[in-house]
């Protein structure tokens, strides 16, 4: 459908700098997910590309061609707000059919549209009704339905599973799955929740006052982060602090973690003191006999039902956390040896680049 | 009966007391003295008649009155809506110093007398005032021009003064529309005329509807500014009554006017409502 560029945007609001050089891109049918806590500046980029705002600096474009110049009533692009914005006077037929209607449809076209579109989003039944007569989840799907039957060239989605409970947000988002997927429609998707970015993007920015930190697919972002505040934003992590790194070519390095010297891969370039992260789930408890990674003290550990979590002490002051089947005998004082899934470690900068 | 039911009866006497006092009471009496006799040495007679009455509908100058008094009201309450209704936005997005200087404005006209600020547009747009007399000096304008004493002078003073009762339910109203709903719009390809169109002015009808009826009603029972902006020329119901009652003492035939021009403006206002209804009902957020 359409490829889209974000070029070095930049928005200031007085001193706050709300962006500074954003840039990103979709490639045509990507669904692309900007990630991050309040305030990071997500909504503000995703407020640009719709036209609503004007970055002071920077160009977006979209099929190579730039887009700055048009205003969001020319761009054709469909928008779901966090907050539905479906009109409040207008039935679920009319709000589906509004730009249509703008567009001077024909009427014989313009009903088979909508009756299209709400089969799509499932509301058959609810028509004639009002926003405020129907639940959340309905009026979500309204506003999906209101945004996709213009067929537009980019769909721009900002937090549109925000106000709903989580068995709905579960549903809802296979829905805009799979519709996005189906129509192969470029979109950008705002969230500050991880799974969400996680299950459904193709590629993830994770963005951290102003600025992306990172910008790659979920399975990059979750395993090669480039600092910290990536790899805590993504999941659980446990992170061991490395003094010296020694490199041993093409992002390999020998390091001193926890008690183990071990070879890991990670960021390319690194030098001086590096941070180890290792996920909660590449680490196990070793098996009577079995070579540990890691050797320890068990400080805390936690019936949750499927399984135990426990926090692991290790000499040097860091911590493991990690979970165990639910039966295994640990008790809070123990020994504890550890086996990592070493391909999975990785290392990073202690400071962010 | 219990406390709670007790208590709460107990808190609306007051309000009942005051309704009671000063509008059930004098709207009984005005009602019983439009019935009476005239009085030869009293303002009025020991019996009931509706002579008042039978004269007032048989009689086209009160018809005609009563007429130019409800256009009159109409005619300022459409201009009121007008001038009114930009203001009201700029109201809903102005914040901090801006919005306090704004309410400060649109309230001023509020802030002075009846009297006083009746006298200030006598004054203005006298035949010699500094309105005419400006004009003249620019060259504008070879003669004054004759303001004083016209009823266009008498519905731009009341559009003047009546803005406030438009302005803060129109404010009011626009302030709960979320902006969201302009941007969802304008994203489906809706210019600012459409988004004004489709929108904003429909979801703003539940201040705009309030406004007009409060303006109206004010504007036909305005007394002060159509008596002396609009002198002998411009006779309106509320002077005509004023006349009869305070004048020639003519109670009872005075208290049928003023009961003939309630009842129409109940019936136009009651009509108004029942027009607007399925555009308040689809408004209500």
């Amino acid at each position: 459908m359409a490829t889209v560029e974000a070029i070095k945007l930049h928005k200031r609001y007085g001193d706050f700098v709300a962006l500074d050089d954003v840039t990103l891109n979709a490639e045509s049918g990507q669904l692309v997910t900007l990630l991050g806590p309040s305030g990071c500046g997500k909504s503000t980029t995703l407020r640009c590309l719709a036209g609503f705002l004007d970055p002071e600096g920077g160009d977006i474009k979209l099929d190579g061609d730039s887009i700055l110049k048009l205003p969001s009533n020319r761009r054709g692009f469909g928008v779901v707000f966090q907050n539905y914005a479906l009109f409040p006077h207008m039935t679920v037929a009319e709000n589906i059919g509004y730009g249509l209607r703008l567009r001077k449809c024909p009427k014989p076209e313009l009903v088979r549209r909508v009756g299209e579109a709400v089969d799509l989003v499932r509301l058959n039944g609810l028509e004639d009704r009002l926003p405020r007569q129907i639940s959340g989840g309905q009026q979500q799907r309204v506003a999906l339905a209101r945004a996709l039957v213009m067929k537009p060239r980019l769909l721009l989605l900002d937090e549109p599973l925000a106000n709903l409970d989580a068995r709905l947000r579960d549903e809802v988002r296979w829905l805009i799955r799979d519709l996005q997927q189906q129509s192969g429609i470029t979109a950008f998707y705002v969230t500050h929740d991880q799974s969400e970015a996680m299950a459904m993007s193709d590629m993830v920015a994770v963005m951290k006052s102003g600025r992306v930190a990172q910008f790659a697919t979920p399975r990059e972002i979750y395993q090669k982060p480039v600092e910290r505040y990536v790899a805590d934003f993504t999941g659980e992590a446990n992170f061991l602090s490395c003094q010296s790194v020694n490199a041993q070519g093409a992002g390999q390095y020998a390091i001193q973690a926890g008690g183990a010297a071990l070879t890991v891969a990670g960021v390319p370039g690194l030098t001086g003191r590096a941070e180890l992260l290792v996920r909660p789930e590449t680490l196990r408890l070793a098996a009577a006999g079995e070579v540990a990674d890691f050797n320890g003290r068990i400080v805390k550990s936690a019936f949750v039902g499927a399984s135990l979590l426990c926090e692991i002490a290790l000499p040097d002051g860091g911590v493991l956390k990690l979970t165990a089947p639910p039966n295994t005998p640990v008790h809070v004082g123990d020994a504890a040896a550890v086996v990592m899934d070493r391909a999975q470690a990785w290392l990073m900068p202690e400071v962010a680049p | 009966m219990t406390a709670k039911t007790r208590l709460r009866l107990l808190l609306c006497i007051p309000a009942i007391a005051l309704i009671f006092v000063f509008m059930v009471l004098p709207i009984t009496n005005m009602v019983e003295m439009s019935f009476r006799t005239p009085g030869t040495t009293d303002p009025f007679g020991d019996d009931y008649t509706l002579m008042h009455y039978t004269r007032i509908l048989g009689d086209g100058y009160y018809w005609s009155v009563l007429a130019r008094s409800l256009l009159t009201a109409a005619l300022v309450t459409v201009l009121c809506l007008c001038v009114s209704f930009p203001i009201a936005w700029h109201l809903s997005r102005a914040r901090g110093l801006k919005a306090v200087l704004l309410y400060a404005a649109i309230v001023s006209p509020l802030m002075t007398g009846v009297l006083v600020r009746n006298f200030g547009w006598m004054i203005v747009t006298a035949l010699n005032g500094p309105l005419n007399e400006t004009l003249m000096a620019l060259g504008i304008i070879e003669r004054p021009l004759r303001l004083l004493f016209t009823q266009g002078l008498v519905v731009l003073a009341l559009v003047h003064v009546f803005v406030p009762f438009m302005v803060l339910p129109i404010n009011n109203a626009l302030r709960n529309i979320p902006e969201s709903l302009g941007e969802a719009s304008a994203s489906m390809g809706a210019s600012r005329m459409q988004v004004f169109r489709d929108v904003i002015l429909p979801l703003s009808f539940p201040g705009i509807q309030p406004g007009m009826i409060l303006v109206y009603v004010l504007a036909v029972a305005a007394y002060v500014t159509p008596a002396l902006l609009g002198g002998q020329m411009v006779s309106v119901m509320p002077t005509l009554i004023i006349g009869e009652l305070t004048g020639t003492f003519q109670w009872p035939f005075g208290s049928a006017l003023a009961i003939t021009l309630s009842i129409s403006t109940v019936i136009v206002v009651v009509t108004f409502t029942m027009l607007t209804w399925k555009l308040m009902e689809r408004a209500k957020a």
